[in-house]
């Protein structure tokens, strides 16, 4: 059967592109992208008064996964479904600092806090939120039969940990004073408990006969969920749409829109769409900004991004079981060669070609609209300068000692920059490793490119794989500004086996309350300090810190993004 | 037939306990596994994925996860989706629907597009437009369904706006109404022409050469020696005995009608099973990928089958015992 064989090779054809046709798209960014958005709030772009009524279609570039609760959800894209239904009991400011929403709060200690309610917020099913429904939703996260991811959040209140083990019936730290009165007390007084702790509530009247085992796969979770925001869900069309409309009995003032309907489109037609006015927002890839730009009923709104973009070395090797770094990697020790590298690359250049400038280059680990980042005027810039780069090698004793146009490290061995980049079928991923290659080679520095398929990479980079040296790689960072979950030498995220006591120090200080107390102004000072020292000692090379780039039709109005994402869909409205 | 039914089905068990062992092998040989690869600092902790992967049994030994897998499969469980939290089973049947209806849409359009040409090719071979029709059909053929799909929704979604460009329904539509299922039909017809017209190929070729070779037999001559109308050979005497092996095509494209077209399926985001194999494959998700593979797998032995049977009930000639 020989027309069989060509079928199936013609099969085996499909598959192939397949991958290629789904990896190209959606893959840009290294970090998944976190839940919120830098400074420089922008305004959507119709002009004038707010209108009532009218629908806006707000399309997404992947499918949901379905698991709309916010206890519940694994991925950003869920997180931009729920954020149309629900809304936090805290919620932040340009500063990304908490603010009162539905909870006020106050403590004394930073150990004990008191929060207060608003009454009469109203559920979609037409219940009332009371303080009892964040108990539930904190005693959900802390069951032992939980399969999110969200316990971290909770584990701080004081008898989590027992309540989760099975050896008390409910949290201790938790204290009902009446439906609208809760007082929350944490193992220790800690400066971000506020911003760590889980403020979401949970529906105690639709979900309170659910065994938690199951509520993830419940049919308030996947199908019928509900919440406390503006709009409420009226139907779902499992991976393609929802439809939302106005609630009515919403606590917080007007809203403006009647309907919102969320369509998800495949990345080769978000250009398509927008320039046919079928959709009305949706967040870009930076790869298909230059296309919308230039079309006339579409603005794009851009505001800097909490992701950065970095090249680490390996400085040592971890050991999960003790959690300490136990080996220290000489090849890249030199504090000299890493600056020499920073030189070396231009950056700028980079980041307009492979990102089409929706990027900044930065100098640091933390995102630039942070309350806690630390001025470019304290930090040193490490500018594009090749001639500078060259010198301090040579100083450092890189030089080529047998003419063959590269550099030797300073016993007379033969230096190779091994980076690795990961693959996932982007076919610009390739070429911008090769770019960042080719400017250490500018150097004298040969190098090499290796390509690792993007599950595999992670696990060998987490694992501390001999085969990675130097290698690409990205974080997002959310609203509590503390880097030490992905800095400190005791952390399995600190890549880099970046082992600095004295910045680990200074981390550790900064969170202490007996030093900082509540003033944030100490903390920061402590934080720019920390800075400054990784500045300096590069233990990975910064590239850049991503935009987050929205496309608006200029019917929509406003719409307003700023460092703690967008404001509430209440305020959203479209023109005719 | 029912004996030798009876038999084949008999033979198939040992091929597919071959079968799971090769998709559970190669579904374990991927690197990394649902909880790795871009990490979210935000959403996630170190001691979080550790936990998972115990409770999800990664760090088992393989003999025991295969064991574990495959007695729950056998017994109709193919588990928890690692991905959407939800059985695999109800997931699959979720999108079912979705495939089945862009599957037939397509297959019927492959049917008379390919119809029509073989009949036209088949009784004028070596014409123009015999040629011509070949022609189309082997450049419909090396088209990659991914660029046929980008531009059909360019021209036909965008440009004309004749069809919806994704999606598979209206949501604004009500459900069960009679605008429901002409928006379904709507949404379907796009991406079943793109799927459709592009598979003629085989059909196209298969039918014609066997109107040429059947002209040239016995019974064609006698017809034509009593005088009968060329018009009604042609489309009464040579076609009958023309479509007998067309029949048996079914059989094959049976597995294919619940597979789904992988990419078609993505840049339309129709939400069947192809999108959700692709989906699986991506983020790893074990007991989705290998539940969708086996039931792949089944359904093409079982479209085999299928298909040697209906050689039999077609042609009395082929004695299948």
């Amino acid at each position: 059967m020989k027309k069989k064989s060509l079928l199936w090779l013609f099969a085996l054809v499909l598959i192939l592109s397949a991958f290629l046709a789904a990896c190209g798209g959606g893959s840009d960014d290294a970090s998944n992208e976190s839940g919120s958005e830098g400074e420089g709030s922008s305004e959507g772009t119709a002009e004038g008064e707010p209108q009532k009524g009218g629908t806006l279609v707000y399309g997404l570039d992947a499918p949901p996964e379905g698991l709309f609760s916010s206890a519940f959800y694994g991925i950003a894209t869920d997180a931009e479904v729920i954020d149309l239904f629900d809304e936090a009991l805290i919620s932040y400011n340009e500063n990304l600092e908490p603010e009162p929403n539905v909870a006020s709060w106050e403590t004394e200690d930073s150990k004990v806090f008191n929060f207060k309610f608003e009454e009469g917020v109203k559920w979609h099913n037409g219940e009332e939120l009371t303080v009892n429904d964040w108990v539930f939703a904190l005693e959900t996260i802390a069951d032992p039969d939980y399969d999110g991811p969200r316990y971290a959040n909770v584990q701080t209140i004081e008898g989590a940990e027992a309540y989760r083990s099975g050896d008390a019936d409910s949290i201790s730290g938790i204290e009902v004073v009446s439906d609208y009165e809760i007082n929350i007390t944490f193992d220790e007084a800690r400066v971000n408990n506020l911003t760590n702790l889980w403020a979401y509530p949970l529906p105690e009247s639709v979900l309170g006969d659910v065994p938690v085992a199951e509520m993830s796969a419940s049919e308030w979770v996947r199908s019928t969920p509900i919440g406390i925001g503006p709009f409420k869900v009226d139907k779902i069309v499992p991976g393609e749409s929802v439809e939302f409309s106005k609630f009515d009995e919403y606590w917080n003032g007007d809203v403006n829109l009647d309907k919102i309907v969320l369509r998800v489109i495949d990345n080769s037609s978000v250009v398509g769409a927008l320039q046919n006015n079928d959709i009305d927002m949706i967040s870009l890839q930076p790869v298909s900004g230059p296309e919308v730009e230039p079309l006339e009923n579409v603005e794009i709104v851009t505001y800097p991004g909490l992701t950065y973009y970095y090249v680490g070395f390996k400085l040592g090797k971890f050991d999960n079981e003790s959690q300490t770094i136990t080996e220290e990697l000489p090849k890249y020790q030199s504090k000299e060669l890493r600056q020499a590298m920073m030189y070396a690359l231009n950056r700028q250049e980079w980041v307009d070609a492979f990102f089409f400038g929706y990027a900044d280059v930065v100098n640091k680990p933390v995102p630039s609209s942070h309350w806690n980042s630390a001025d470019d005027s304290e930090l040193i810039q490490y500018e594009y300068d090749p001639e500078k780069s060259k010198q301090m090698l040579d100083e450092a004793g890189y030089v080529d000692t047998n003419d063959d146009g590269f550099r030797e490290d300073p016993n007379g061995d033969e230096f190779v920059v091994k980076f690795s980049h990961y693959a996932t079928g982007n076919p610009t991923f390739e070429s911008r490793a090769q770019a960042i290659a080719q400017y250490f080679e500018a150097v004298g520095l040969r190098s090499e490119v290796e390509m690792v398929e993007v599950n595999l990479y992670y696990d060998m980079v987490e694992k501390d794989d001999a085969s990675i040296e130097t290698f690409f790689g990205g974080w997002g960072t959310g609203t509590d500004p503390d880097p030490s979950g992905l800095w400190k030498a005791d952390q399995l995220w600190n890549y880099p086996r970046y082992n600095n006591p004295e910045a680990d120090q200074l981390l550790d200080d900064a969170l202490d309350i007996e030093i900082v107390g509540t003033d944030q102004e100490k903390r920061k000072e402590l934080y720019v300090e920390w800075q400054k020292i990784v500045n300096e000692d590069l233990p990975m090379l910064y590239i850049a810190e991503l935009e987050e780039i929205k496309a608006l039709n200029t019917r929509v109005g406003g719409v307003e993004y700023d460092v703690s994402g967008q404001n509430s869909p209440a305020e959203w409205f479209v023109t005719e | 037939m029912l004996k030798y039914s009876i038999r084949r089905l008999l033979g198939m068990i040992p091929m597919l306990i071959l079968i799971s062992i090769v998709v559970f092998s190669l579904a374990k040989l991927m690197p990394g596994d649902s909880l790795s690869g871009e990490i979210d600092p935000l959403n996630t902790s170190p001691e979080y994925i550790a936990e998972m992967r115990e409770k999800l049994g990664y760090n088992d030994p393989l003999p025991v996860q295969y064991f574990n897998w495959i007695t729950g499969f056998v017994q109709g469980d193919f588990g928890k989706s690692t991905r959407f939290q939800i059985p695999v089973f109800d997931l699959i049947m979720e999108k079912v629907p979705n495939t089945l209806l862009l599957g037939v849409t397509a297959l019927v359009i492959t049917y008379i597009m390919a119809f029509i040409m073989g009949m036209y090719s088949g009784r004028r071979p070596y014409t123009l437009g015999d040629n011509a029709i070949a022609g189309f059909n082997y450049v419909m053929l090396a088209i990659p369904s991914f660029v046929a799909a980008v531009f059909a929704i360019y021209i036909f979604a965008f440009q004309l706006n004749w069809f919806p460009f994704a999606g598979s329904v209206d949501i604004l539509v009500e459900e069960g109404s009679f605008e429901y299922y002409m928006s379904r039909m709507h949404h379907v017809l796009l991406p079943a022409i793109v799927l459709g017209a592009m598979s003629t190929a085989s059909y196209t070729q298969f039918l014609r050469n066997d109107i040429i070779e059947n002209s040239r037999k016995d019974f064609v001559r006698t017809a034509r020696a009593k005088g009968t109308p060329m018009k009604k050979i042609y489309n009464v005497h040579i076609l009958r005995n023309s479509i007998i092996p067309l029949v048996t095509f079914l059989g094959f494209d049976f597995a294919a009608l619940i597979g789904g077209a992988i990419i078609t399926e993505t840049i339309f985001t129709y939400p069947g099973i192809g999108q959700l194999f692709l989906e699986s494959v991506t983020s790893r998700d074990y007991p989705t990928l290998m539940a969708l593979t086996m039931l792949l797998s089944f359904l093409t032995l079982f479209g085999n089958l299928l298909a040697d049977i209906l050689y039999g009930v077609v042609d009395p000639r082929i004695r299948l015992d």
